[in-house]
């Protein structure tokens, strides 16, 4: 049986799109792929729905930031493959210096560095 | 842009692409339940895991189906296939819906059109909304607006600061001859300034100048009408000299079809006002009408205060004392009392509208309840309920769209009545279906459908699928549901009765003045209008006056017949005269103003004046050397209350040492001389033979007949042609339609309120019939239950019948207070509207309940019907 995580996150608005465009960096795989990708190294803390998750891979497709093709899979299947392209490419570095800058904020914010109140 | 491109092609590749979401999909359902098989599960159990994880597969395919962009309009159109499809599906229902909603949507875009063209439209002259009209204030002489004098337009064109020019124009007579038959036709006198004031420019030719208006040259700016009907429309009619009050004009420009001007838009020749010199200075003349033109930058309260403060100045010279003017936007004047009840109607109208709406609600929810399992199997099914609601007002989005549809041919005929109710300055204006009425009337099914549809759509969506299927699909809506369609019949008799009590209201007003006592008899009385311009010479108008009444009177079925200066209810500019009793002062006279009349013998016994005192003329007071006058009774209490007037002398119009004394010999019953709707004032009646001093000429004559008056209108003509061939015969009427055109507007408005309020009443009860019927066809299990523990069928229809009639009476209540205020608002609005509540209260709450009664009576009686046995096994 599997191991559920005691606490598992919910995925921020937008997030989910950051994180299958930084999962499509490692090169061309298929949904299910991606779904799994994002639990093992997230260390099953972020769960990905597929009632999600190909919405968010046609939405991106249709943007124009990845692009689809179908291929045969490790066990020899047919599959529909993504990849990105150079556009997404481009949305990903910008995508993810917002997401640094956001999170940065956050930590500070949470984390302050003297606990003193002004 | 890119994206743009990529969806359009995929909607091109729609079919292929459904394909490969399927296998897509499914490819990643193997996967997660290979995994999970790996992971140790059964293979079937993998298999429900995978299945579970996934959730529904038809609702994660429509929400990437919905990343392909295109769904919303794919949506769109299946819903408008499904409305239509229940709109085929339930003809009845469907046809009571648009019929209720053509009712609505015909009845607003046909008032919609008329208030559209009459009060908004921007009138045919350059920057209207800058155009004011000008008038003396007299209110503390008790006469509310008076014409202006010359002589003070002088003034003011030269001193004011607010206008960039004002222009007056004058009463006029023009019949013209030569050419062909004698015609009259209505004509104006204008200053130059006229056209400039108005920003106009003629169609043809050009208009006339300050040097020709100064220099008093005779020529004639003709309307369209003018030009087509009697020129036949030829191009070379600038130009050509015509004959007018027997005097050559010139023809020196034609002005385009849409223009016209106040009084009345049938106005035919405007020629130059050329101030005689003595009109320059006489404070007393007053005929003119003064239209201005603000300065930019000046607004109305601006030049009301500046032109208020330069009148009392420039009035110090005036004999009735300094006073102030009244300063009125154009559009006000030309729309006069119309824009109250456009106001008035388009309210009903909006009612009417809302009650239709109010009504479809109701049925809707019915329906709604109805259709509650297809609902339900449709959200077990996936569908998210922004999809259900979007779902149900399209199809509503459909069905306002027929009844639009079906509304617009409702309105057409309708406006074509409407064109009736354009007021006379405005003229005859012809109502279109251009697009602004069309935007209106399609914003108005929009708003309907938004009204109708909105509760029930968010209603129909609401419940839970769970409890719907459980249900089996009996279709309860439950408590609440009864709640809201109460409340909406409610709402819908109240409205029903607002406007039953408002057209019953309007109703009685237009009855009281239809019989209104008008001082005279108006059946079989005929009259027309002689211009006497070729009779300069006193004597010579005398006789001719004289000549033609015997020449009428010899006519077999002619009883009497009178000539007088002003035939009564016609007039649309009173003008008043000063007079002065004899041993006043002459610093009592201001104030002291009555109307004139000079009249032959027997007009008052013709027109079926009734003498209150002394007697009417006879044939030696036409050759009396002593002036006499026959006063109303206005004058009479007025002058000399509690006492008798016989007797008494005045001086009227001329008041100097050579002025006549008059000697009242009678008093007689006010007659309406003018309009209908107007107070009455006080009259001086006066023989023709005695009017010497006066310019008002006896061309009006009046004929009261023993037969139908318009049989023998040619017999009239030949023989006031057997005295004088070339005398123009004009305007021939009878009383009784001047009385239709003055009460035009207030019949036309009563009846399109009772109308109005008739098919409220309609919708109304068919509201209450709706909502009882689904209310037995829902409750036949309880009844039967009911019947099977031992209730009568009596009970049954008494618990029916008492619900429907509880309903009415909390709709009529409710209905009954706003009504009162609805009619404190209109006895704002309209000259003697001083209704007496009590029978229109009356008679609208009887009928109201008799409907009602009925409306209830028809379900109830069916839910008494019902068989027990029938009713338990009904499910």
């Amino acid at each position: 049986m599997r191991r559920e995580p005691s606490s598992r996150v919910g995925l921020l608005q937008g997030t989910l799109e950051l994180l299958i465009l930084r999962t499509l960096m490692a090169g061309r795989t298929h949904g299910h792929a991606i779904a799994k990708h994002i639990q093992r190294t997230s260390e099953h803390l972020l769960q990905v729905e597929t009632g999600s998750l190909y919405p968010a891979l046609h939405r991106l497709e249709a943007k124009g930031w990845i692009a689809a093709s179908w291929e045969l899979s490790e066990k020899g299947k047919r599959a529909r493959f993504y990849r990105l392209t150079p556009l997404g490419r481009k949305q990903l570095a910008a995508e993810r210096s917002k997401w640094e800058a956001f999170s940065r904020a956050m930590a500070l914010v949470l984390t302050p560095a003297d606990q003193e109140v002004p | 842009m890119n994206a743009f491109f990529r969806k359009l092609r995929w909607l091109t590749e729609r079919s292929a692409r459904e394909a490969e979401l399927r296998e897509e999909l499914q490819f990643h359902l193997e996967e997660e339940a290979d995994e999970r098989h790996a992971d140790g599960l059964a293979e079937d159990e993998a298999r429900w895991a995978a299945r579970r994880e996934l959730g529904s597969v038809t609702l994660v395919a429509e929400n990437t189906r919905a990343a392909w962009g295109w769904t919303s309009l794919e949506q769109l159109a299946r819903d408008v296939g499904s409305g239509l499809r229940q709109v085929r599906r339930n003809p009845g229902f469907s046809a009571i819906a648009i019929a209720t909603l053509a009712l609505g949507i015909g009845g607003i875009t046909a008032m919609f059109s008329a208030f559209d063209t009459i009060l908004i439209r921007p009138l045919p002259y350059a920057n209207p909304d800058r155009l004011v009209m000008i008038w003396d204030d007299l209110n503390h002489k008790g006469i509310v607006k008076s014409f202006p004098a010359p002589a003070e337009w002088l003034e003011w064109r030269r001193h004011n600061t607010v206008f960039s020019d004002t222009a007056v124009t004058q009463p006029a007579t023009a019949t013209l001859s030569g050419d062909s038959e004698p015609e009259q036709v209505p004509a104006r006198k204008a200053t130059a300034s006229f056209w400039n004031v108005l920003g106009v420019n003629p169609l043809m030719g050009r208009v006339f100048t300050e040097e020709e208006d100064e220099a008093g040259v005779r020529v004639a700016v003709i309307s369209h009408g003018l030009w087509q009907r009697r020129y036949g429309g030829s191009p070379d009619v600038v130009g050509r000299t015509i004959t007018v009050n027997d005097n050559p004009y010139e023809v020196i420009g034609v002005m385009p079809r849409e223009f016209y001007f106040m009084p009345a838009r049938d106005v035919a020749i405007w020629m130059p006002a050329s101030f005689p010199a003595w009109m320059r200075r006489n404070f007393s003349w007053h005929d003119s009408e003064v239209v201005a033109r603000l300065t930019p930058g000046v607004s109305l309260e601006g030049a009301k205060e500046s032109m208020a403060a330069l009148s009392l100045q420039v009035t110090a010279k005036d004999f009735r004392g300094p006073h102030s003017v009244i300063v009125t936007p154009l559009r006000e004047e030309l729309t006069g009392k119309t824009q109250t009840a456009l106001v008035v109607l388009l309210c009903a109208a909006a009612t009417l509208l809302l009650i239709a709406c109010v009504n479809l609600a109701n049925l809707l929810m019915s329906r709604g309840a109805v259709r509650g399992r297809e609902v339900a199997v449709r959200a077990a099914l996936g569908a998210g309920r922004g999809r259900l609601v979007a779902q149900f007002l399209t199809e509503n989005i459909v069905l306002a769209g027929l009844g639009a549809v079906a509304g617009l041919a409702l309105a057409v005929p309708a406006m074509r009545f409407l064109e009736m109710l354009v007021p006379e300055t405005m003229g005859n204006v012809r109502l279109a279906l251009d697009w602004r009425v069309l935007g209106f009337s399609a914003g108005a099914a929009i708003a309907a459908t938004l009204t109708f549809g909105l509760a029930p759509a968010l209603r129909g969506s609401r419940l839970a699928p769970q409890d719907r299927l459980r249900d089996g699909g009996r279709g309860t809506a439950g408590r609440s549901s009864h709640w809201i369609q109460h409340a909406l019949i409610v709402i819908e008799t109240a409205l029903a009765v607002v406007l039953l009590t408002s057209g019953g209201l309007l109703l009685q007003t237009f009855q009281d003045r239809r019989n209104m006592d008008l001082g005279l008899r108006s059946e079989k009385l005929l009259t027309f209008e002689t211009p006497l311009f070729r009779y300069r010479d006193f004597h010579g108008r005398v006789a001719f006056v004289n000549a033609e009444l015997e020449a009428i009177l010899a006519i077999p079925g002619v009883v009497k017949a009178g000539a007088t200066s002003q035939i009564p209810l016609k007039v649309n500019d009173p003008q008043a005269t000063f007079y002065l009793l004899a041993g006043q002062s002459k610093d009592s006279m201001p104030g002291q103003v009555a109307l004139m009349r000079v009249v032959s013998r027997d007009y008052l016994p013709t027109i079926g004046a009734r003498l209150r005192e002394g007697r009417f003329f006879d044939i030696s007071d036409q050759r009396s050397e002593s002036p006499l006058a026959i006063v109303n009774e206005s004058f009479a209490n007025r002058n000399f209350p509690g006492r008798s007037a016989i007797g008494a002398r005045f001086k009227y119009g001329q008041l100097n040492e050579k002025g006549y004394w008059y000697t009242i010999v009678g008093v007689v019953k006010e007659i309406r001389e003018v309009g209908m709707e107007e107070e009455l004032r006080p009259a001086v009646y006066r023989l023709l033979e005695h009017a010497e001093q006066v310019g008002s000429e006896p061309n009006g004559i009046v004929v009261r007949t023993s037969v139908e008056p318009e049989s023998i209108v040619a017999a009239i003509r030949q023989a006031i042609w057997s005295v004088d061939k070339n005398q123009p015969v004009a305007r021939v009427q009878t009383v009784e339609e001047i009385m239709a055109r003055q009460l035009a507007t207030s019949s036309q408005s009563s009846g399109l309120m009772s109308a109005f309020a008739l098919l409220a009443l309609f919708l109304a009860s068919l509201g209450l019939y709706g909502v009882l019927s689904y209310a037995v066809t829902q409750r036949t299990n309880e009844i039967g239950v009911r019947m099977a523990l031992g209730a009568t069928s009596t009970d049954i229809l008494l618990s029916f019948g008492r619900r429907g009639m509880a309903l009415a009476l909390v709709g009529l209540a409710i209905g009954l207070v706003l009504a009162a205020v609805a009619a404190r608002l209109m006895t704002t609005l309209f000259y003697g509207f001083h209704p007496d509540y009590l029978p229109a209260v009356t008679v609208v709450s009887l009928v109201l309940m008799a409907v009602a009664a009925l409306a209830s009576l028809v379900p109830a009686r069916r839910a008494s019907r019902i068989d027990p046995m029938l009713a338990l096994q009904h499910e």
